[in-house]
């Protein structure tokens, strides 16, 4: 079965072809603002100038008859952007007389790193700019055992490097600077049970930009905020009694992030997986292989509810293709 | 079982070792973190959490009591029986929400009231590690409390619906206020969302 699968949350403009093995093709538009974070009316404009584009690019790589489903991004993420994807993927469905299956952009970040690391049933910890969350499957759903009371850790990051003067995005440039400093400055460790909270952290770093250097705040933002998120990764493990531990969101690129994880998982005898970036950051192929695992096991989207959702939740989705046992 | 027997249970964050009548938890570095955060997390969580449980058992909270403070080490009094999630039903529902009321009345929140830090034994929910409680009256503290607890019943429990309604029985037992409380959990759960 070939599915193709369009993503446009927030942004990553990203159209892909996959099969039930490989991603067969991948064409993608990244919004780059001028200035600042991004803006949702910009990234929605973005998304109108370059969804043709990305999508005839996939289309002509191979026949379009051969094409069985259409899937897209239908939330969570920004409003103006889902609701133009959502437009194309219903036209795009009608022409070529396939079904339609909207799609859960958290579900489609775990499916692809279940498909690329051949992982049956991991916790997940899911990292990214607006989502942090810590997931396990359990009955048919993707149960959410703890998440952020407030922001997510990238968007957390983008805001500090705001303030801080760096361009976005700004948690790659945080990551090369915080290698520079060994020096830790104290920030606000907020961890309760499995949820955690990350506004103080940006507080605490925007006020240390005073007095100290760029440098010890990146290295110390980062220490503090990613051992609370390794902490309960470790906590779902021991609660959940699961031993495989799968990274997914664009944040999960951080290589310290990746290596504090690991080194957790090696101290309890777990096992840590994460896929490589291009399949950690926002990206068609994860949209098209989550909409051929739905379509395989019956479920579309009829064009009455195909409507954008911006706070879709994972643990909205029955999920049918996983067996446990 | 031999009452004398060493036994050891490795939590996510401590070594828990049983010496006779006694408990030992011991919080053990963690690799991951850099040595200045682990030190301190782990001092500053055995100190408070051996000043919170005592406070907690001086309020009538059904708790272990505190025999010794050393380092990372709480050395504690054993509870014998099993962990609440194992008996799980709606009577023991109740029961935890009438307890975690008293500890809330008592202005400590538990931190990590999940259904594995909660013993049942000799008919009462007795509260264990208090490792990431502290002291605070407001109602969005106590919220997050409530809200910890329905996120482990929902993700471990298929009774989710009826256990939910038992505990807020027993919570708004001896609780004025109590009405507030899920009104909270609701709001902090809509605001984990994306938007």
């Amino acid at each position: 079965m070939i599915v193709l699968g369009i993503e446009g949350t927030a942004w990553n403009l990203s159209a892909s072809l996959v099969d039930d093995d490989e991603v067969l093709c991948e064409a993608s538009s990244a919004y780059i603002p001028a200035l600042g974070g991004i803006h949702p009316r910009e990234a929605a404009q973005h998304v109108a100038n370059n969804i043709a584009g990305v999508i005839r690019q996939v289309l002509s790589s191979t026949d379009p008859r051969l094409i069985e489903g259409v899937a897209f991004s239908q939330g969570p993420g920004l409003g103006p952007c889902l609701r133009i994807v959502g437009t194309a993927a219903r036209a795009l469905s009608l022409r070529l007389g396939v079904p339609l299956v909207g799609v859960n952009h958290c579900i489609a970040h775990i499916e692809v790193g279940r498909w690329k690391t051949n992982l049956v049933d991991p916790i997940v910890l899911y990292v990214s700019g607006a989502n942090s969350q810590v997931l396990s499957y359990r009955h048919q759903r993707y149960r959410i055992l703890g998440e952020t009371l407030d922001i997510g850790i990238g968007n957390c990051l983008d805001k500090f490097a705001r303030s801080a003067g760096l361009p976005h995005p700004g948690g790659p440039k945080v990551e090369r600077l915080a290698q520079e400093s060994r020096d830790y400055l104290p920030m606000p460790y907020v961890v309760k049970g499995m949820d955690f909270s990350f506004s103080g952290i940006v507080t605490a770093a925007t006020e240390a930009l005073k007095s100290a250097s760029l440098e010890d705040i990146c290295y110390s933002f980062q220490e503090t905020a990613f051992s609370m998120l390794v902490e309960v990764s470790e906590r779902a493990l021991s609660q959940m009694d699961k031993s495989d531990l799968l990274l997914a969101g664009g944040v999960g690129a951080n290589k310290r992030l990746q290596e504090m994880l690991s080194v957790m998982c090696a101290q309890r005898g777990a096992r840590f997986f994460a896929p490589k970036s291009e399949y950690l950051q926002d990206n068609g192929a994860m949209i098209a292989y989550t909409g051929l695992l739905m379509l395989r096991h019956g479920i579309q989207t009829p064009i009455a509810s195909s409507g954008a959702n911006p706070s879709f939740r994972p643990d909205e989705v029955e999920v049918l293709w996983i067996e446990t046992h | 079982m031999d009452r004398d027997a060493l036994e050891v249970v490795t939590g996510a964050e401590a070594v828990v070792t049983l010496r006779g009548h006694s408990v030992v938890k011991q919080r053990v570095p963690k690799d991951y973190r850099i040595a200045e955060l682990d030190t301190k997390l782990r001092r500053e969580r055995t100190r408070l959490e051996a000043k919170i449980q005592s406070d907690a058992r001086r309020a009538g909270v059904p708790t272990p009591i505190i025999e010794a403070v050393n380092g990372f080490s709480i050395t504690m009094e054993r509870i014998d029986g099993p962990p609440v999630h194992s008996v799980m039903n709606e009577a023991v529902a109740e029961d935890v929400g009438a307890v975690l009321c008293a500890l809330h009345s008592a202005g400590i929140v538990h931190g990590d009231p999940t259904t594995r830090n909660m013993i049942f034994s000799a008919g009462r929910v007795y509260l264990i590690d208090f490792g990431l409680s502290s002291y605070d009256r407001s109602l969005e503290a106590r919220g997050v409390d409530v809200h910890v607890f329905f996120q482990t019943l929902e993700a471990t429990d298929d009774r989710f619906p009826a256990l939910k309604d038992a505990f807020l029985s027993g919570y708004a037992r001896n609780c004025s206020g109590a009405a507030l409380i899920l009104e909270k959990v609701n709001e902090i759960k809509e605001r984990g969302r994306y938007l």
